[in-house]
């Protein structure tokens, strides 16, 4: 792909994003109502894990800013990752369907087009995680000047999560084009994983740690880069890695994904 | 161009024969089943070819294998010397699809975005767009839903747009599947002349599906059956025709009312002793070769309604033949109807 090329396709992706916005704007009801919903549910999510933390103080060593920290970050990947992806996560829909067929039509890479669909800004969310981030990070870095280099590595280890989770998604999705239906599969890769990730790895079980770091790797996203960045327990590898990981884990989706479109259906007619 | 070459195309199915318990809960074997087997054809630049088949014959799944969408199991497709399923997205460029089933375009946007969503994506530059929009606008009669949403668009309307939206990039090749699904008559006839001015002035190659048989007629100059998943026939209307073999349906109106009825009295006891032959009984020999290619339908009054099959006697054997009974007043023939022929086949 040359120059040129990616300069029409981000013009496209553009395009289509705005596009995909307006269709959801003529329903403008809808969308600040999904808006807040999902902003209180998160919101009431972590109100349950605060009542616990006060309860206790710690979770094995972690405080409550910490344990925010790590529940800010995990929410902003997400929503990043569903922001700028959101139907990726809905390919079940376009198999079942066969609405794939026309993506397929285009001069432009269809896993492009397909994460221009039904775009959805998660701003509930990203408003939510962003302030839950301002408070961890000033109550963990209280009157410290080196929160001005924990913000910069905290937007890159929210970045690199998201990519991460793009990668978790992609290859879950992937795995449709084999499987057809892949909605339960979805629920153990993503939606289980993340929920587990979002408190501090040390609760868990040792085989439910290794599960999480080695097969289904959502410890990379928040609480490996913490180490580093917060706890200063471990060195700035584990950040790296973080990055590395996430690299590797959306190299390994693409192909499967490429692999997969060659095993495309479609469906009767 | 199109150029398909061994078209081949392999399901993997749940295995009939495995015990139905263990089909039930766990078992995953498949058996093979070709959807699609060994079809090659070439359409030349500019032709208008039909493509049908009854449901379930692999039409849909040659459709997509020729669009780039779903990959053969074996042989290939070439659209302009382009393989889609190497190169799809340079193929994609001289390639437009029509799908009469489902829309591609932007349900809640005006009509207009679409345009400018597909111009992005196919890198037209501003002036280009402008001007095509403008052509397109005018050839489709376009205007005055410009700028309507699509999901309130007539289907009429919306097909005449989605088939601006296949065109806008100027594709050398038009694959239309069912163009005119579910359109009223005077849509249908609105989507046909559209379609001949575009493969007429514009020179463009295009593959059309239906199952309307006037479609076919009033458009094609090339028809290919498949059926089974095999190509069946490819080749032009009439050569189907006379292949299938319908026969042709004569109303003979004679002067005088008695010559009709000696006629039809002669034809009815020639048809009795042919299905008397068929039984195994003798039966005289047939009066003459030419009688025996004419049935007899219905007689009313001075007319005979009857079936001839033109394989066998030419229409002036069978007036020669009726004339002997008396003098002929009027003459209507008509040819089977093509939607019938078809059927034949299938």
């Amino acid at each position: 792909m040359n120059r040129a090329e990616w300069s029409r396709f981000m013009t496209m992706y553009r395009i289509l994003i705005r596009s995909s916005f307006r269709s959801r704007m003529q329903y403008t009801f809808n969308f600040w109502v999904g808006t807040a919903a999902a902003a209180i549910i998160n919101a009431v999510e972590f109100a349950l894990l605060a009542v616990v933390l006060h309860r206790f103080g710690t979770i094995q060593g972690w405080s409550i800013a910490e344990s925010g920290y790590l529940y800010a970050v995990i929410t902003l990947s997400k929503a990043m990752y569903r922001s700028f992806a959101s139907d990726v996560h809905h390919l079940e829909k376009y198999l079942v369907s066969g609405d794939l067929d026309g993506l397929l039509l285009r001069p432009a890479p269809v896993l492009l087009i397909l994460m221009t669909q039904n775009f959805s800004p998660r701003f509930g969310e990203t408003l939510l995680g962003a302030s839950m981030l301002a408070i961890s990070l000033g109550a963990i870095f209280e009157d410290d000047p080196a929160i001005w280099t924990a913000i910069p590595l905290t937007v890159l280890a929210i970045a690199s999560g998201a990519v991460l989770m793009f990668g978790i998604g992609l290859l879950t999705a992937s795995s449709g084009f084999w499987l057809t239906r892949i909605d339960a599969l979805q629920v153990l890769t993503e939606d289980a994983a993340r929920t587990a990730a979002q408190y501090p790895l040390t609760i868990y079980p040792g085989w439910l740690q290794g599960l999480l770091t080695g097969l289904i790797p959502v410890a990379f996203i928040n609480y490996m880069p913490a180490l580093y960045i917060i706890r200063g327990t471990h060195g700035a590898w584990t950040l790296g890695l973080s990055v590395a990981v996430s690299g590797v884990m959306l190299l390994l989706s693409l192909k499967l994904w490429k692999f997969g479109l060659s095993r495309y259906q479609s469906t009767g007619s | 161009m199109i150029e398909a070459i061994g078209l081949t195309k392999e399901f993997r199915v749940p295995d009939p024969d495995a015990s139905a318990k263990r089909r039930g809960l766990f078992s995953r074997r498949s058996i093979p089943k070709q959807a699609v087997s060994d079809i090659s054809f070439t359409i030349p630049e500019g032709e208008f070819a039909g493509f049908i088949g009854p449901n379930g014959a692999g039409k849909s799944t040659t459709i997509k294998m020729l669009s780039g969408i779903l990959h053969p199991t074996q042989g290939e497709v070439r659209l302009g010397g382009i393989n889609p399923h190497r190169k799809r997205k340079e193929a994609a460029r001289t390639l437009g699809v029509l799908f009469g089933q489902r829309t591609q375009l932007w349900w809640d946007l005006p009509l207009r975005d679409s345009y400018d969503i597909l111009a992005a994506m196919y890198g037209l530059t501003p002036e280009r767009k402008k001007d095509r929009i403008e052509e397109l606008e005018n050839l489709l009669r376009l205007s005055d839903f410009m700028d309507t949403p699509v999901r309130k668009l007539s289907l009429g309307q919306r097909m005449r747009g989605d088939l601006a939206a296949a065109m806008l990039h100027e594709p050398s090749i038009l694959i239309l599947d069912e163009p005119t699904i579910g359109l009223d008559a005077a849509s249908k006839r609105d989507i046909r002349s559209l379609l001949r001015d575009i493969n007429e002035r514009m020179r463009t190659t295009i593959l059309l599906t239906t199952h309307d048989m006037d479609d076919i007629e009033q458009l094609c100059g090339r028809v290919l059956v498949i059926s089974k998943g095999k190509l069946d026939y490819d080749g032009g209307i009439a050569q189907l025709r006379a292949r299938i073999g319908l026969p042709a349906v004569m109303e003979v109106t004679f002067r005088q009312a008695e010559s009709a009825a000696a006629a039809a009295g002669e034809l009815q006891s020639l048809g009795d002793s042919a299905t008397e032959a068929a039984g195994g009984l003798h039966g005289p020999e047939p009066l003459s070769p030419a009688a025996a290619g004419i049935r007899l339908k219905s007689l009313e009054d001075r007319t005979l309604v009857l079936e001839c099959d033109l394989k066998t006697s030419s229409s002036v054997q069978v007036l020669r033949e009726l004339e002997k009974y008396g003098e002929l007043e009027d003459i209507r023939m008509r040819e089977p109807e093509f939607e019938d022929v078809v059927h034949k086949l299938y």
